[in-house]
């Protein structure tokens, strides 16, 4: 027993380590997911006439709902991660280097649920999983929203996050414990040498220039998939792909403060996730918040000054009708977020609680923009004379999403006890970091 | 050859045979109206009307759904018939958020259970009827391949989670029929045929009369010609509200 302890110590950052509040994480987080996998179940055997979706038009419904909501919310948080960690390596900001691997799981993991949000979103799962790789078609903006994203971008930010962290898995592999087969795996006969180590720097460096291209392109068609569209009433617009790089970057990053925050408590390390982070992470969110708003404000003088008549039902629905709630609700979250921010900036104090705060209001506004985008135009102001229609998410729905977070803590939570979250500390860091 | 049709709504009564006649050939899902009838109103007392504006799939030659369609289910034929691949549709239902028409339907539950419970068909007395035969009735042509392309496009209630939509009645204009809306139709309102050939019915009335499509500022070119009264605007209220859904 005594063996055991002193194995399972010589791994940093309590890899590997069991205590009762972890496991208690853990019962909770398969409660949910299996509660999750049982309302995807229903809806996998009856259709989903379990779900609150129904068709446009005659049917009085809106045919996309929360599904597509939170594949749109989940792709946009992926864009901060793997910004973030790519910004990192091509500017060599080495300060945040302790957050870098936090943000790329943050990107991979967001990734794989969007992925899943579409998929449980379809009336053919399966097919769809082969179909949308054997008949891609990329003149359908869909093809950036699933393709794209699972091919391209998420197989790259893997390839990131695993070439990151590679001198770590060595390293680890080194000692005896539990995990040491999973980090061998990883390391796969990496010995860190000196040229090891710079072909490694390389690689990672063009990686990281060809993901940022990728990803404002895969965000840009995620904006596509509803502004291209003329026969919805406040879809078609240039305004759309570049709204949702802006809003994908308040969530992500928002995000990003929430998990720092986290494991900086979890794994005990306030000395290296230090106040500089929080206050760089910060000044980010502010400078995307503040393009985000100017979109925004852009988008509501367009939308009262000069309203075409078609728009107009849409608009009153949303500005003072019955979504006025959310619009007005995920606003005032937004200026919050940003009058907190500021004024961090301008007393020069960074604190993390109320870092934390802004990173959860600003993700509750993203949702709600979301919901906004994707809903209203669906059951308002449709082109020919069909009535109102309505949509409210079904128990399944809410069932399946809240399964999609447990999935999401889970894998976040798992892989942090099976990999440190940040760089392991040494001596040869400082050699790297001068090189 | 390109197939269109003409709705001619000076003739139009709003009796809706053609929505009841779709039903009938295509063995639709409850809820489902490939063809549908709008009967809106206009203006306020006294001056009020009653227009009818009976709206099939408008099969555009730049159709946006299926620009849309990540798989390639959605296809136009070269005879200008948008018709779904239901063994390749993954049920994204995109291309119902692309049309600006409101004409698709999707599959929400299996099909077996979207039929109409009219009548008992476990009843006894009903055997010397049915012949034993158990409802849902197919119909044969709906289940083959259709086209130059053979693929699965006739016919509605083909499986759970895809999406259907009118076809034009594809099993039947490929035996040289014409769609069962318009040869239910008792007023002769809709006419459908060769939308190029000047000598056909479609394409005498093209030549002949004013027509105006549905939506024209979408650019999605619409193969649905419209004679007589005038497009419904924004103002026009539908005189009773759909309740059938699933």
């Amino acid at each position: 027993m005594a063996t055991q302890t002193e194995r399972h110590s010589t791994l940093p950052q309590r890899v590997g380590q069991m205590n009762g509040a972890w496991r208690l994480f853990v019962i909770g987080a398969l409660a949910v997911l299996g509660f999750g996998i049982y309302s995807f179940w229903q809806e996998a055997t009856q259709g989903m006439v379990v779900t609150g979706m129904r068709d446009v038009g005659t049917m009085g419904g809106a045919t996309w709902g929360l599904y597509i909501t939170m594949v749109v919310y989940f792709i946009g948080v992926s864009f901060a991660g793997i910004t973030v960690a790519a910004l990192i390596r091509i500017f060599n900001l080495d300060h945040l280097k302790p957050i870098a691997r936090t943000a790329e799981l943050l990107t991979v993991v967001s990734l794989i649920l969007g992925g899943l949000a579409i998929i449980v979103d379809l009336g053919n799962p399966m097919r769809g999983v082969v179909n949308l790789f054997k008949y891609a078609r990329p003149q359908s903006p869909f093809f950036g929203t699933f393709s794209l994203v699972v091919a391209g971008y998420l197989f790259s930010s893997l390839v990131y996050l695993y070439l990151g962290g590679r001198r770590d898995a060595a390293r680890l592999a080194k000692s005896p414990s539990r995990l040491q087969w999973f980090h061998r795996l990883w390391a796969a006969g990496y010995a860190d040498t000196p040229e090891e180590r710079d072909r490694h720097d390389r690689a990672s460096f063009w990686l990281a220039i060809a993901i940022v291209p990728l990803l404002v392109v895969a965000h840009s068609t995620l904006g596509f998939v509803f502004g291209l569209q003329v026969g919805r009433p406040g879809w078609y617009g240039t305004l759309q792909a570049p709204a949702f790089v802006a809003l994908a970057g308040v969530s992500g990053i928002g995000h990003i403060l929430i998990l720092a925050a986290i494991v900086r408590k979890v794994t005990a390390t306030p000395h290296r996730i230090g106040e500089a982070i929080f206050a760089w992470l910060g000044k980010f969110l502010l400078g995307m918040l503040l393009v985000y708003l100017y979109f925004m404000v852009v988008e509501l003088l367009t939308l009262v000054y000069a309203t075409p008549e078609t728009e107009k039902r849409l608009s009153d629905a949303l500005l003072t009708g019955e979504f006025a709630w959310i619009y007005w609700g995920s606003v005032a979250a937004l200026v919050i977020s940003a009058v907190v921010l500021i004024w961090q900036a301008v007393v020069r104090r960074w604190s993390v609680t109320w870092l934390v705060a802004v990173g959860v209001l600003a993700n509750l506004a993203a949702i709600g923009k979301r919901y906004l985008i994707v809903v209203p135009s669906q059951t308002h102001g449709t082109l020919l004379p069909y009535d109102t229609g309505s949509y409210s998410p079904s128990v399944v729905e809410f069932g399946v999403i809240a399964g999609l977070f447990a999935l999401g803590a889970l894998l976040i939570g798992l892989f942090f006890k099976a990999f440190p979250a940040l760089p392991i500390e040494d001596e040869s860091e400082e050699v790297i970091a001068n090189a | 050859m390109k197939y269109g049709m003409v709705v001619d709504l000076d003739r139009c009564q709003g009796c809706r045979a053609c929505m009841e006649a779709c039903k009938v050939e295509n063995n639709t899902a409850q809820g489902h109206f490939w063809m549908y009838v709008f009967r809106y109103e206009e203006g306020s007392f006294p001056e009020t009307q009653i227009n009818f504006l009976p709206r099939p799939c408008q099969h555009c030659d730049n159709a946006p759904c299926v620009k849309v369609c990540p798989v390639g289910a959605r296809f136009s034929r070269e005879d200008g018939v948008v018709l779904t691949d239901a063994d390749r549709c993954i049920g994204c239902r995109y291309c119902e958020l692309a049309c600006p028409y409101g004409v698709n339907y999707f599959n929400w539950r299996k099909p077996e259970k979207g039929q109409y419970e009219i009548v008992d068909w476990s009843d006894p007395d009903l055997e010397p009827v049915t012949g034993g035969a158990i409802p849902p009735y197919r119909n044969p042509d709906l289940d083959g391949l259709h086209g130059e392309e053979q693929r699965r496009t006739g016919g509605g209630s083909q499986a759970k989670g895809v999406m259907e939509k009118c076809t034009f009645c594809v099993q039947r204009i490929e035996k040289g029929l014409q769609p069962a809306c318009v040869t239910t139709c008792p007023t002769d309102a809709l006419v459908f045929g060769d939308k190029t050939d000047a000598s056909t019915p479609v394409g005498r009335y093209l030549a002949e009369k004013r027509t105006w499509r549905l939506l024209e500022e979408a650019g999605t070119e619409p193969s649905v010609f419209y004679v007589g009264s005038r497009p419904p605007t924004h103002r026009s209220k539908e005189i009773e509200r759909p309740k059938a859904s699933v």
